[in-house]
């Protein structure tokens, strides 16, 4: 009996995941609003386009990322001001945005978010007719 | 014996999100900065490697325009500066100020000098810019290079 009871102890020991992962850094934000719409751009230094993940589940925008071409085996540190090599931030949206004519674009480190809103929430301009 | 939960529950999994929340929180008021991090919001964050033969500088500038950075070695002095223009990469006709929700990245003018070790030739630097990195190998001088010691039997 107490035999048993280790062996399922261990076999559930393996099961749990890596739960303690190193916490990605948080990329810094511009959120700028224009006629059309939202445009996010993130920091990201490092992600290339191939390894940067911009998705939207349900009303939250996800970004995501991580470094491309860390240092080798060879290279040891010296001084590092920067550690991790994973972004992550998330936004929760509101109704008025079309999610799916959403546009990114990575350039030179910078990740650059196009939300498009919703037709009938583009401000109209209102004729003031002179009486 | 083994209760059946049913499915498998981790009871630690509410503990583990419990400090990362509190973690999350910590950072947002840091009261307690350890004087050798950086301050945030430091521009560019630099990081140093070395190798055999080389010590590799890396600066984090994302979306900086390299016409105005200016990098310059002297001694074993290596400083950046420059300006960067964030809204440049909202890709706007005209940027104005009161149409920010948020204004987290850099913008403005920079200057940064790190120091490097002594064993550094300042003749033979390379430097490059990629996904927003800009690495810089600088070649140790041959007589500062470690050398591998042959241990003879006798």
């Amino acid at each position: 009996m107490a035999e048993q009871e280790t062996k399922e102890l261990a076999t559930r020991e393996e099961k749990v995941p890596a739960a303690r992962k190193e916490r990605p850094m948080v990329p810094p934000v511009d959120i700028y609003e224009i006629a059309e719409g939202l445009i996010v751009v993130a920091d990201m230094p490092g992600v290339s386009k191939e390894k940067v993940d911009v998705r939207i589940e349900e009303n939250v925008l996800e970004i995501r990322g991580e470094i491309d071409d860390l240092p080798g085996e060879e290279v040891s540190p010296l001084y590092a001001e920067l550690t991790g090599k994973e972004y992550y931030r998330a936004f929760t949206i509101g109704p008025e945005f079309d999610l799916d004519k959403v546009e990114a674009s990575m350039e030179a480190g910078c990740l650059r978010i196009f939300l498009p809103k919703v037709e009938s929430e583009k401000p109209r301009k209102i004729e003031i007719k002179v009486a | 014996m083994p209760i059946n939960w049913g499915f498998w529950m981790d009871p630690f999994r509410e503990f583990d999100r419990l400090q990362q929340e509190l973690d999350r929180l910590m950072e947002m008021t840091r009261p307690f900065v350890p004087i050798r991090s950086v301050a945030t919001g430091t521009f560019p964050v630099i990081n140093i490697g070395e190798t055999n033969d080389n010590i590799l500088v890396y600066i984090f500038a994302p979306g900086v325009d390299l016409e105005k950075i200016d990098l310059s070695i002297e001694g074993n002095l290596l400083s950046i500066s420059g300006e960067r223009d964030a809204s440049k990469a909202l890709k706007v006709e005209k940027v104005e100020p009161e149409r920010f929700y948020r204004q987290e990245r850099f913008s403005g003018r920079f200057t940064r000098v790190v120091s490097l070790p002594e064993s550094i030739d300042p003749n033979q630097v390379e430097a490059s810019y990629q996904n927003g990195i800009i690495k810089v190998k600088i070649a140790k001088k041959e007589e500062k290079k470690p050398r591998r010691i042959q241990v003879k039997a006798n």
